[in-house]
């Protein structure tokens, strides 16, 4: 909500219509001899070449899916296979613009797409370049298997593609020597150096990610265009229509840059929407859409109507036409563009399809329509090749595809991971465990002001970095330096010293946050590091994982732990999987700031954090304190792991009560998955997670002065991973453990912890661990929340209840058992 | 009806015994009263006769391992009987053909299965891992503590508060059990009870090779009295204020006393009298004028004993043994004499019982027949004094004459008993010894 906007009731109710342009709908119309101008033989035999090796691979996976053989090569492989025979020319078409400085997002259905955008950067790079990259990764793995075996020795383009067939091949079949070592397979195959980004087995999963790496390329200031493909059946999928609408949006046209100094324009991203008019079966147009036309929908985001337009998609000609335009449009600072591919499957949803949705005689026509004999009959009708040159071609490839196939089910060239002998291959690649600093050392941030310069920064200079006076008697609050405080200094901090960290999410800026941490960045982050976002929970996540991707580090925030939910996919597939997806190879180092309410009752009071702990992939941490919270959102911005960064709004001016010397100036870590002591006792053990520390707090001082009970409590800080150590340090010798916590109990972190606890310290324990959470209800008004919420008084009943009876002691909670 | 054969508690602060050997196997006929096995406690070894007839039908803990108290250690009965209910495992009957010796691996697998299947149905006693552990620890009898936890289960309090009422599981418990539990169903609270814990194993001995000869080394397990030792050992140098007083005394007056029982052994039969039995009875006369000398002291509270019962330190194959000489003081030197050789005979052949290595008010240790001028002995807890005798030296008068001095090292704890006081007493006893033959006579 930038001031200099002004909103006023006579531009609101301003009377009219609202009118559109035109979409073009296939206009392709060139003739042989214009296209003659701009293409040689070569470059119209490598587009035929190229539709035919995707036509053969697709060929192959079919018989080895349907017949488990293939050209007398026998194997069952029993991973997916959505194959998009017929769809050739529209991957190639668009490949053939790109280069490895363009990226290119896929779907479930993307095979052909990573073949092509290989084969086209294989054409555009040296053989020096060509060859340094097959060298370089993984230590040279992949190439060493299909190096020398080229009837043709020395063509490295020839071994290039070799490379690229096998490597692919090898990763469906979920071999070490494919691209992703086989953690990806079929669905999510990729090959960064070519500029092939993940696909993904989420129908229009990648649409976000996408926007992400377009986001990276306009943050900072990097070349070349982001494409997201998809099918038509994505158009129906939430996370799609908020990155249409996110990269649409009007500040980065009008408000993103310095001063005139950093305008780059709009969004560098083509949502290009592969339409094959089924997502599986259901009919898009006639049945599941109201659109009728999917490029009807870049009207709906963007005044220039998202330049959208249709092309013909079995015409690789037409396709390179559209896809060439639209990227001089991005290129240009005029993104984001929509381009429908029409186009079409024969092949089924995958090889169990039986097509019970569509009739033969349609499947029949589109077959005859064949996108590569129309243009091999095109080219030979045009005397630009012979039919025996199309049949060598052809039989090459056939040869070829049968060598790469053949290599790869080869069990000692081609090995799966070994979980035998390695049983902890997996488990060791879910982080990355690094730490960067900069993702970027060699650039300067870009700033506003000069950090001591920031009046937030001048504001906590004056605060109190303990929360107790020399006397030992607490502060006035408004004098401490709060929680808030310390996650806003790491943040700040790390502006200054990553030029590639952007922070983004809703009310980010000039709100500063809906509850401040962020006052004080508007004055010193330019727009395009620091922004708005839509309303969009998936959009923000998921761009901030294709940020990542990309090359760069993001923090964003979703207001509430409760709005998890609207970025279930992103955080939940995306975020947490992409490391181990890659092999390790993708780095992650995005932070997703969320906040547990109170107060606002059913939707805005929710600790999730058993949510995220669940999934593998995530850290998970929930400081309660202004030095842990500091400390860990350094750590946290220091790595290159996702983490979920859960605050409490309960204690977001709570000042530093337990490290003397108070809250450092500089930066300094926190360790993921340390809990820490912050009482010490010896007859039972209070284990906290998050706000409810004070709570816990407060229950062993009473425990200690009204029954003489010593409690020691420890505050867990992180929750993924979590070092069970000082834990069953203190459970051996108070043989008692309560775990409290503001989640609802069942199936939460508390529960998790509690069998892991009985687990490793029976033998020591004198009652079970007892876990005490909220209650499995909505969250009441705030006036009821002591019925729901874990109160001091409740965890001494429930100690007294469950686990050491105190005499004399009046419960004002009945803890039932479950 | 087959019946368990369980380990018997010797004494109160024993906890686990070692079976040293079998006499039997399984499948063997036994009768009432023939020997069964033999184990060692910490402290001594014992024979197990038979309480029944009947063929023993498995055989639950190997030669070296270490079987809690109470514990069953084998079942006698009838062939082709159930003992599923003693072994845990429901699958192992005693069929005819099992009636044959069960080799190690087997029997040792039987021994680790957790015996919670002893208990019936319906018979459960809730008690809590950390206070189960802490009774087995104590030998506090678990099925008759009062429960105070949640759902009436036993936790770490409830066996506190036992062990401060003093109440443990007795020998007199145990024989009540051993005597009706053979009878019937009523048996076995005792062992429901104990038999939850899983048995430990001793590791074997193992030789391990570092690349040179140089390197080879063999691993000793800590035997149980040396465990015993060195728990005693380290709680009396870290719980007291220990330091040692060094005197000698002119045994001119011993030494010829001892000569002249030594040339009338014939007449008097009285020729076994030794030097160190003279200290012990000038001890034995002296102690008794300082009561907190010859006492013990737990926690705040000192035990003023009415007589002396001198610990007397006997060096053993199995490590440093101190049965008591109860009421030393009622004893002549000959009745003394006579004591203390059969203690330490019987300390040496290991048939000393527990409660015969407790209780004692004093100790007196000798290294004098290694040489030893003077040392630091440590002090035997709850006592609060210990007298180590040293070896004869000789030395000059004032008028450069000759005489034997024997050395005396009386350590002492200093939150017991002041500086002056403990010299006051090891001087009285330098006194006595050197006028021996007056002491005799009072």
């Amino acid at each position: 909500m930038p001031k200099n906007q002004y909103i006023s009731p006579s531009d609101a109710f301003a009377s009219g219509s609202l009118t559109f342009d035109k979409i073009p709908l296939c206009q392709y119309k060139k003739t042989l001899a214009q296209e003659k101008k701009l293409y040689t033989k070569a470059d119209f035999m490598r587009i035929y070449r190229d539709m035919r090796i995707i036509r053969e691979f697709e060929t192959m996976l079919n018989d080895i899916k349907t017949k488990s053989a293939y050209n007398g090569v026998e194997y069952n492989n029993p991973g997916p296979a959505h194959l998009s025979i017929g769809q050739e020319a529209s991957a190639v078409g668009q490949a053939y613009c790109l280069d490895i400085n363009d990226f290119t997002f896929g779907s479930h259905r993307s095979h052909g797409e990573i073949l092509a955008k290989g084969l086209s950067s294989i054409e555009k790079l040296t053989e020096t370049e060509l060859y340094d990259i097959m060298q370089e990764f993984l230590g040279g793995n992949i190439l060493r298997v299909v190096e020398g075996k080229q009837e043709k020795q020395g063509d490295v383009k020839e071994l290039a593609v070799d490379f690229l067939l096998y490597g692919a091949l090898a990763e469906i079949f979920a071999r070490t020597t494919g691209f992703n070592k086989g953690l990806g397979g079929s669905m999510h195959a990729f090959f960064i150096p070519f500029g092939i980004f993940p696909n993904n087995a989420i129908v229009g999963g990648a649409a976000p990610v996408a926007l992400g790496a377009a986001l990276y390329k306009r943050s900072n200031h990097k070349k070349g265009i982001v494409i997201a493909n998809s099918g038509d059946g994505a158009l129906g999928r939430g996370p799609v229509l908020e990155a249409l609408n996110m990269a649409s949006m009007d500040q980065i046209r009008k408000l993103w840059g310095m001063d005139g100094k950093y305008e780059d324009g709009g969004m560098p991203i083509l949502f290009n929407v592969f339409n094959n008019f089924y997502g599986m079966g259901g009919q898009t147009r006639g049945e599941t859409m109201g659109f009728d036309i999917a490029a009807r929908l870049g009207a709906g985001f963007s005044p220039d109507m998202l330049h959208a337009e249709k092309v013909n998609g079995y015409d690789p000609l037409a396709v390179i036409d559209a896809t060439q335009r639209k990227k001089e449009l991005l290129l240009k600072g005029e993104g984001p563009a929509m381009l429908e591919v029409a186009t079409y499957r024969v092949s089924g949803h995958s090889p169990s399809d039986s097509s019970t949705y569509r009739s033969e005689e349609e499947i029949e026509e589109w077959k005859a329509a064949c996108p590569i004999a129309a243009y091999r009959k095109k080219l030979v009708e045009g005397g630009i090749a012979t039919e025996e040159e199309f049949d060598a071609i052809e039989a090459d490839i056939v040869k070829r595809i049968t060598k790469i196939c053949r290599m790869s089910i080869d069990e000692e060239i081609s090995p799966r991971m070994d979980l035998d002998s390695q049983p902890d291959i997996i488990s060791s690649i879910m982080f990355s465990n690094q730490s960067v600093p900069s993702m970027d050392p060699d650039r300067e941030a870009e700033v506003l002001i000069p950090k001591e310069e920031n009046p937030r920064v001048k504001q906590l200079a004056g605060k109190a970095r303990y929360a107790f006076d020399e006397k030992g008697d607490m502060l006035p609050k408004i004098k401490q330096f709060g929680l808030r405080d310390g996650i806003f200094e790491a943040i700040l901090d790390k502006f200054y010293e990553d030029p590639t960290l952007i922070a983004y999410g809703e009310d980010n800026r000039d709100w500063g946050g809906a509850f401040a941490v962020y006052r004080g960045l508007t004055e010193a982050i330019p727009y395009h590091r620091f922004f708005n976002s839509p309303i969009s929970e998936a959009a923000i996540v998921g761009s901030a994982v294709g940020y990542a991707m990309a090359g760069g580090r993001a923090i964003v925030e979703l207001m509430y732990a409760d709005f998890i939910g609207c970025a279930g996919d992103e955080i939940f597939n995306q975020l947490s999987k992409w490391q181990s997806m890659s092999a390790g190879i993708l780095k992650m180092p995005v932070v997703v700031r969320v906040s547990v309410g109170s107060k606002y009752g059913a939707q805005h009071s929710q600790d999730w954090t058993a949510l995220t702990a669940h999934i593998p992939g995530l850290k998970v941490c929930f400081p309660a304190t202004p030095y842990d919270a500091k400390g860990l959102m350094c750590a946290a911005l220091n790595g290159t792991d996702p983490v979920i960064f859960f605050e409490s709004q309960r204690i977001y001016d709570i000042g530093e009560q337990f490290h003397e010397g108070g809250v450092p100036v500089g930066s300094y870590e926190i360790p993921f998955g340390e809990p820490d002591v912050k009482r010490v006792g010896t007859d039972v053990t209070i284990l906290t997670i998050g706000a409810v520390l004070y709570r816990g707090l407060a229950a062993a001082q009473k425990l200690q002065e009204q029954y003489g009970i010593s409690a020691e409590v420890i505050d867990a800080r992180s929750i993924v991973p979590f070092n069970y150590e000082k834990v069953l340090e203190s459970v051996k010798k108070t043989g008692r453990i309560i775990i409290v916590g503001d989640a609802c109990d069942r199936n939460s972190v508390m529960r998790d912890m509690a069998s892991n606890i009985a687990e490793m310290a029976f033998d020591y324990l004198d009652a079970p661990p007892v876990v005490f959470g909220s209650r499995n209800w909505i969250t009441p008004a705030y006036e009821f929340e002591k019925y729901f919420f874990p109160q001091a008084d409740g965890i001494i009943d429930v100690i007294s209840q469950k686990i050491l009876p105190i005499p004399g002691h009046v419960s004002t909670v009945n803890e039932s058992e479950l | 009806m087959a019946n368990p054969v369980i380990m018997p508690r010797q004494g109160q602060s024993v906890e686990a015994c070692i079976i040293t050997a079998w006499h039997k196997k399984v499948g063997d006929a036994v009768s009432e009263g023939e020997l069964l096995f033999s184990y060692e406690t910490d402290k001594s070894a014992f024979d197990e006769k038979s309480p029944v007839s009947g063929t023993i039908l498995a055989i639950l803990a190997l030669d070296g391992d270490v079987v809690p108290c109470l514990d069953t250690v084998c079942v006698i009965g009838q062939t082709g009987e159930d003992i599923s209910a003693f072994t845990g495992d429901p699958a192992v009957e005693a069929k005819e053909e099992d009636a044959v010796p069960v080799s190690p691996t087997a029997v040792s697998a039987l021994a680790q299965t957790p015996v919670h299947s002893v208990r019936q149905e319906g018979d459960t006693l809730r008690i809590s891992p950390r206070a189960k552990a802490l009774a087995l620890q104590t030998g506090v009898d678990m099925t008759r503590v009062a429960a105070t936890g949640p759902h009436g289960r036993i936790i770490q309090r409830d066996i506190d508060a036992a062990l401060d009422s003093g109440y443990h599981s007795t020998v007199a418990d145990v024989e009540a059990y051993l005597a009706g539990g053979y009878k019937g169903d009523t048996a076995v609270t005792v062992a429901k009870g104990t038999a939850l814990e899983v048995m430990e194993t001793q590791p074997d001995n193992t030789v391990y090779v570092s690349g040179t000869d140089f390197g080879l080394y063999e691993e000793a397990p800590m035997s149980g009295v040396r465990k015993a030792i060195s728990r005693s050992m380290c709680a009396s140098l870290t719980e007291m204020a220990q330091l040692t007083l060094n005197a000698s005394f002119d045994a001119t007056s011993v030494m010829e006393y001892r000569k002249h029982l030594k040339e009338n052994a014939g007449i008097l039969g009285l020729g076994k009298i030794t030097l160190n039995d003279m200290v012990l009875y000038a001890v034995s006369r002296t102690l008794l004028g300082h009561p907190y000398i010859n006492a013990n002291l737990i926690e705040d509270t000192f035990r003023l004993y009415h007589h002396a019962n001198i610990g007397l330190a006997v060096d053993t194959d199995r490590g440093l043994l101190v049965p008591t000489l109860f009421g030393a003081d009622t004893m002549t030197l000959s009745q003394i004499a006579e004591a203390s050789k059969d203690a330490a005979e019987r300390a040496r052949s290991g048939r000393l019982s527990p409660d015969e290595m407790s209780g004692g008010s004093f100790t007196v240790t000798n290294l004098g027949s290694l040489g030893i001028e003077s040392f630091t002995p440590v002090i035997n807890p709850p006592q609060t004094a210990i007298l180590g005798v040293c070896t004869i030296t000789n030395r000059l008068r004032a008028d450069g004459s000759v005489y034997p001095a024997m050395g005396l090292s009386l350590t002492f704890d200093h939150r017991a008993v002041d500086g002056a006081p403990a010299a006051k007493f090891l001087s009285e006893l330098c006194t006595n010894l050197e006028n021996f033959q007056l002491l005799l006579a009072k």
